[in-house]
C-alpha cells in the first residue's frame, strides 16, 4: 500500500473518531463512552481476552469463504462456458440466490448443530451464489473473438480456462467477494451470538449483557478492524492480480 | 442450421496469399472460420498440406478483426501465448521473438499491456504472435480494417515483408478493393447473392513496385468494385 493511501485510512480513521468523541461528550451517557476510554481498554485487553475471538471470527469467514470459492467457482465456469449447464443450472440458481440465508440459520443448526459448521455453511452459502453469478457473467463476456485464435490452435480447456477464462472473470470474481464479504460478516456476527463462547459476535452480545460499555466498542472497533483487514487485503490482490485492469 | 456459402471451390498455392472480397453478409467470414477448423459442422471439406484440417495437429494462425489479443497479458505473453498453446519449446526461443519484435518496431513494449497500446501497435503485436508460429496456413478476418488509412497502407507493407520473410501461406477476407489488390496474388470475389465464388482473379498487379500510385491499380480497383455492386444489385433485383 502506498504512503498515501495509509494518509487516507489514517485520516478516515481519525474523521470516525473525532465524530465519535463529539458525539460522546454531546450525550455524556455511559452508553457513548469517550473512543480514548475505548481505546485504553483495547490495549489494555485485547491480547488477553479479545485476541482469541476475533481468531475464532477470521477462522469462520475463511473457511466459509475458501468452500464458497471451492464450489462457486468451477459452477460458475461450466455456467458460464457451456450454455447447457447454464440452461439447466441457472433456474436452480435463480430460484435459491434471493432467500435470505439468515433465514435459513434455524434449519441450518438443525441439521449442522450449533456449533462450527452451522456457522461456517451460513457464511459458504451468503458468498457462494455472488460468486457463481460473477464468474458466470465474466465468462459469459468474453468476446468469442477472442477465443477464436485459441481454438484454431488447437487449445485444450485446460488452456482456455487458464489462459481465458480465469483471467477474464477475476475481477469480476473480485468484487462480487468484496460485496459478499460484508453481508458475511454482518451475518457472522448474528450465527455468532448462538451457540458458542467464541467469536466477536458473542463478545460484544456478551459484554453489552454484562452492561460492560467499554468492553461492547472495544469488540466493534475490533470488529471493524477485521473488516479494514479483510477488504484491503481483497484491495491487494485485486491491484496485483488485475494488474491490466488499472492501466492507463 | 443454414447456408452461409456454397459452391466455393478455391484452391490457395502453398505460400501464396489469397484475399477473399464480397459484400457485406456473403459469407466471408464464415469460409474463414471453416478453414480455420472453428465450424465443426459444415459440408464440404477443407485441406491443409493436402491433409483435412485439424487444428491439433496442424498449425492454424488467427488473426481477428479486433486483433484478439488477451487484454490480461502483457505484449510478450501475447506473443508467446501460441507457442504455449502448441507446446512448441523450439519456438519458444527469446530471439525468434526478440527478433520479430525488432522487425515489428515493438521492441520496447514487451511488458505493456494491449490497453496501453495504440490500435497500430496492437496490430503489430498481433501480427508477430502469427508469425512465431510459422504456421501452416495464416488466417486474417479484415486484418487492417480498423486502422486510419495511413497507419493501414503502413501495415499492409509490414505485413507483405514479414510474408515474404515466412513465406507463409494466408487467405484473408477484406472488405477493402485496394486491400485485396495490394496484398492478394489471387482475389476470390464472393457472391453474397449465390453464396459462392463470383469471379475468381490472378493478380497481375501483385508484388510491383509502388503499385499504389500507379493508374493500372486505379483502373483493376474501379472493375472490382463494380463486380461487387453488381452482385449486390442483384440481391435487390431478386427481391
Amino acid at each position: 500500500m502506498g504512503k498515501s493511501v495509509s494518509m487516507w485510512y489514517l485520516s478516515a480513521a481519525a474523521f470516525l473518531a473525532a465524530v465519535w468523541a463529539a458525539a460522546a461528550e454531546i450525550v455524556a451517557l455511559p452508553i457513548i463512552p469517550s473512543p480514548l476510554l475505548v481505546a485504553e481498554n483495547l490495549t489494555e485487553i485485547f491480547m488477553d481476552y479479545i485476541a482469541v475471538h476475533s481468531i475464532y471470527s477470521l477462522w469462520r469467514i475463511g473457511a466459509g469463504l475458501f468452500l464458497a470459492v471451492a464450489v462457486g467457482l468451477p459452477v460458475g465456469v461450466l455456467m458460464g462456458y457451456f450454455p447447457k449447464c447454464d440452461r439447466f443450472l441457472s433456474p436452480l440458481v435463480y430460484l435459491t440466490y434471493p432467500i435470505p440465508k439468515i433465514a435459513l440459520l434455524p434449519i441450518l443448526m438443525l441439521l449442522f448443530g450449533v456449533g462450527e459448521s452451522s456457522k461456517i455453511t451460513m457464511i459458504f452459502l451468503i458468498i457462494v451464489f455472488q460468486v457463481v453469478v460473477a464468474v458466470r457473467d465474466g465468462i459469459r463476456s468474453i468476446p468469442k473473438e477472442t477465443l477464436y485464435p485459441l481454438y484454431s490452435l488447437g487449445a485444450s480447456f485446460r488452456d482456455i480456462f487458464f489462459e481465458v477464462l480465469w483471467p477474464a472473470s477475476l475481477p469480476k470474481f473480485i468484487t462480487a467477494v468484496r460485496v459478499a464479504l460484508a453481508t458475511a460478516i454482518s451475518v457472522l456476527f448474528f450465527t455468532e451470538t448462538f451457540g458458542t463462547k467464541y467469536g466477536m459476535g458473542y463478545f460484544i452480545m456478551d459484554a453489552w449483557l454484562r452492561v460492560n460499555y467499554l468492553e461492547m466498542y472495544s469488540g466493534i472497533v475490533v470488529l471493524s478492524l477485521i473488516g479494514l483487514v479483510l477488504f484491503t487485503t481483497i484491495d491487494l490482490i485485486d491491484q496485483h492480480a488485475c494488474r491490466w485492469q488499472y492501466k492507463q | 442450421m443454414y447456408t452461409a456459402i456454397a459452391n466455393v471451390d478455391l484452391v490457395v498455392p502453398d505460400g501464396g496469399t489469397c484475399a477473399v472480397i464480397g459484400p457485406s453478409g456473403c459469407g466471408k467470414s464464415t469460409l474463414l472460420k471453416c478453414i480455420a477448423g472453428l465450424i465443426p459442422d459444415y459440408e464440404g471439406q477443407v485441406f491443409i498440406n493436402g491433409e483435412e484440417v485439424n487444428p491439433k495437429t496442424q498449425t492454424i494462425g488467427f488473426m481477428p478483426q479486433n486483433y484478439g489479443l488477451l487484454p490480461w497479458k502483457t505484449v510478450v505473453e501475447n506473443i508467446r501465448l501460441g507457442m504455449k498453446i502448441k507446446k512448441a519449446p523450439e519456438l519458444l526461443d527469446r530471439n525468434v521473438i526478440k527478433q520479430l519484435m525488432r522487425q515489428l518496431g515493438i521492441e520496447g513494449l514487451g511488458q505493456r499491456f494491449p490497453v496501453e497500446l495504440s490500435g497500430g501497435q496492437q496490430q503489430r503485436v498481433a501480427l508477430a504472435r502469427v508469425f512465431a508460429l510459422q504456421p501452416d496456413v495464416l488466417l486474417m478476418d479484415e486484418p487492417f480494417s480498423a486502422l486510419d488509412a495511413i497507419t493501414r497502407e503502413e501495415m499492409q507493407d509490414i505485413f507483405l515483408r514479414l510474408w515474404k520473410k515466412f513465406n507463409v501461406s494466408t487467405i484473408f477476407v477484406t472488405h477493402y478493393v485496394e486491400e485485396a489488390l495490394y496484398l492478394g496474388q489471387k482475389i476470390v470475389v464472393l457472391s453474397a447473392n449465390t453464396g459462392g465464388i463470383a469471379q475468381m482473379i490472378e493478380n497481375p498487379l501483385f508484388g510491383g513496385k509502388n503499385i499504389r500510385q500507379q493508374p493500372e491499380f486505379f483502373e483493376m480497383g474501379l472493375k472490382l468494385r463494380n463486380l461487387i455492386k453488381k452482385d449486390w444489385n442483384q440481391i435487390w433485383e431478386n427481391q
